[in-house]
């Protein structure tokens, strides 16, 4: 029997297309596993066994006909409980949406089920996808599957640990200032964030939406290659979605290709708040991709500092004007608050005094700050000009260099509890993640490989629409360590 | 460095967020965004002038369809409404 351990969606399809073993089997054995190791790791939120079983019938039905597949076909996946699957919970783990069933697919999950892909359940998040730890979920707090006292990271880190610990191939989660390569990094896995603009976010909820993008978590980067080509795309439902057409080298770079690409080594990323150790293993990441034939060279990002204020003005902004709607009235009673209020005004205070937790409260009160009257200008208008001299720093970098390369975060996975009771501090696990969601570049965040002990990322980050440079960049150096 | 928020203001916040926060709640949320408001302070070092503002996360324009009404139902939305008449949402007085 094959071992779920050794599962990428490449070795999958190869599989599956030589009927060494059925999707069905396959499926059935993760739920099995689910049952073992989840009730450890806690990444998912709910599983869903009987659309998951059905789905990969399907799949298998299409191999018995000799039907050509695709490489997601019967693939198990998991996905971040921010996003939407029609006639399943959707809560992102909070009670406002505690019973809330989605009532259409995302646009992300309808081309998924296209694929023949197989969604093996909802994972867990930090609520709203605020968070850098997952710990603000109001349901369960994830385990980092290397180490379960410390935390997977987040706000994807249901997905990240879930992927991590064999417990799907691969998964979708979201990335607003890190949220899918600081979890990768974190947990050992591959995460990547589009470039603003490359995937719909139709049926994810909104968090900060001049920032959000949906992105795949794998174990290669090969794999994340193919779940991006899959997701990726125009869609009418997203007006910020553009038409980009990726080619073949997206999935199968070229090293003659990859060789003549630059990488930029930016100084502001080696600062005193980077553990030593991971600024040692990044240097080895450098002389491998040197040894590739790949040059470098050191460059400046001079706003860099300013990523950090700059983002937690312009996303609890944004924050606060998305979480508006939610109200514990259209989408999901708020369980313990009693529907007779006397006006709709009460209803309202008491569904979001009980329906949002701590995280989520304050980033409301922030942008509700930010953007009143009296503070707009100082705060958010400020910020809006301080994120573009940020942008502007990356269209200058990328002037002389095609790829930079820095760490992902600046401490490896830490202890649960360790900065739950401190905003400020849990803030900074973002440092290095936060400037590419300003800027809107693609960024992955790649396993460092020969790591002792817990897992150290490593991050590329490209041009718009240059995911193939990344990702190449990211098959080659995996390759050098195979 | 004068005062960035007080008791006051932060009860008035929270009465325009539509959240009501307990005593307790009260004073870590305050200490909180008091230290992250002191935090944004660095950004008032930065020269800006001349500089547009990045209003979104894109410098390309979205893509709008054509100003047409292609509302053809509520789809299944509705479905997740606790009190309905007349297919309207109903809610408690709203004065």
């Amino acid at each position: 029997m094959q071992h779920l351990h050794d599962l990428t969606i490449k070795r999958f399809h190869q599989g599956l297309l030589n009927k060494e073993f059925s999707a069905l089997e396959i499926t059935q054995n993760f739920f099995k596993w689910i049952e073992t190791r989840d009730a450890e790791v806690h990444s998912y939120l709910s599983t869903h066994a009987d659309q998951a079983l059905r789905q990969a019938e399907a799949v298998d039905l299409q191999i018995a006909r000799d039907e050509v597949v695709g490489e997601l076909a019967g693939v198990p996946c998991a996905i971040k409980d921010n996003i939407l699957i029609e006639g399943l919970p959707t809560t992102a783990a909070s009670k406002m949406l505690e019973q809330y069933t989605a009532a259409y697919d995302a646009t992300v999950i309808q081309k998924l089920k296209a694929e023949g892909a197989v969604l093996l359940g909802k994972t867990n998040m930090d609520e709203f996808a605020m968070g850098s730890s997952t710990e603000n979920s109001a349901f369960k707090k994830t385990k980092n599957p290397h180490d379960l006292t410390r935390v997977p990271g987040g706000s994807s880190g249901g997905s990240a640990a879930a992927v991590a610990a064999h417990l799907a191939v691969a998964a979708l989660g979201s990335d607003t200032g890190g949220s899918i390569r600081q979890p990768a990094s974190f947990c050992g896995v591959v995460g990547l964030k589009p470039t603003y603009g490359a995937v719909s976010r139709f049926g994810v909820i909104a968090m900060a939406s001049s920032l959000d993008q949906i992105g795949p978590i794998t174990k290669t980067v090969e794999d994340s290659a193919i779940l991006f080509r899959a997701i990726a795309g125009q869609d009418n439902l997203d007006a910020t979605s553009a038409a980009v057409e990726y080619g073949p080298e997206l999935i199968t770079p070229k090293l003659e290709t990859i060789r003549q690409l630059t990488v930029g080594i930016p100084e502001e990323y080696f600062v005193k708040e980077l553990d030593p150790e991971i600024a040692a293993h990044i240097e080895k990441v450098i002389h491998d991709l040197e040894s590739l034939g790949i040059k470098t060279k050191r460059i400046s990002l001079p706003h860099t500092k300013y990523a950090l204020s700059c983002y937690y003005i312009v996303m609890p902004a944004e924050v606060s004007s998305n979480l508006e709607r939610l109200e514990g009235i259209r989408y999901s009673p708020v369980t313990g608050v009693q529907r007779d209020a006397h006006s709709l005004a009460d209803l309202y205070r008491q569904n979001r005094s009980q329906g949002f937790g701590d995280e989520v409260k304050r980033r409301i009160i922030l942008g509700t700050f930010v953007l009143s009257s009296g503070y707009y200008d100082a705060y958010y208008g400020h910020a809006q000009k301080v994120r573009a001299l940020i942008k502007q720093d990356f269209d200058q970098a990328f002037k002389d260099v095609d790829v930079i390369i820095t760490p992902v975060a600046p401490t490896r996975a830490f202890k649960i509890g360790e900065k739950i009771d401190d905003p400020l501090a849990m803030y900074l696990s973002d440092i290095f993640t936060i400037p590419v969601n300003l800027a809107g570049v693609p960024a992955v965040s790649i396993p460092v490989r020969g790591v002792t002990g817990l897992p150290i990322g490593f991050q590329l980050i490209g041009r718009h629409w240059r995911e193939a440079d990344i990702l190449g960049i990211g098959q080659f150096y995996e390759k050098l360590h195979i | 460095m004068s005062e960035l928020i007080n008791k006051k203001s932060l009860e008035h916040l929270a009465t325009l967020a539509r959240i009501d926060l307990g005593a307790h709640e009260e004073t870590k949320m305050l200490k909180d965004v008091e230290a992250i408001l002191e935090h944004f302070q660095e950004l008032r070092n930065v020269p800006t002038e001349g500089i547009a503002p990045m209003t979104g996360g894109t410098s390309l324009t979205n893509q709008v369809r054509e100003d047409v009404n292609v509302t053809k139902d509520t789809g299944k939305g509705p479905e997740a409404f606790p009190d309905v008449s007349g297919g309207y949402l109903k809610v408690p007085p709203v004065f």
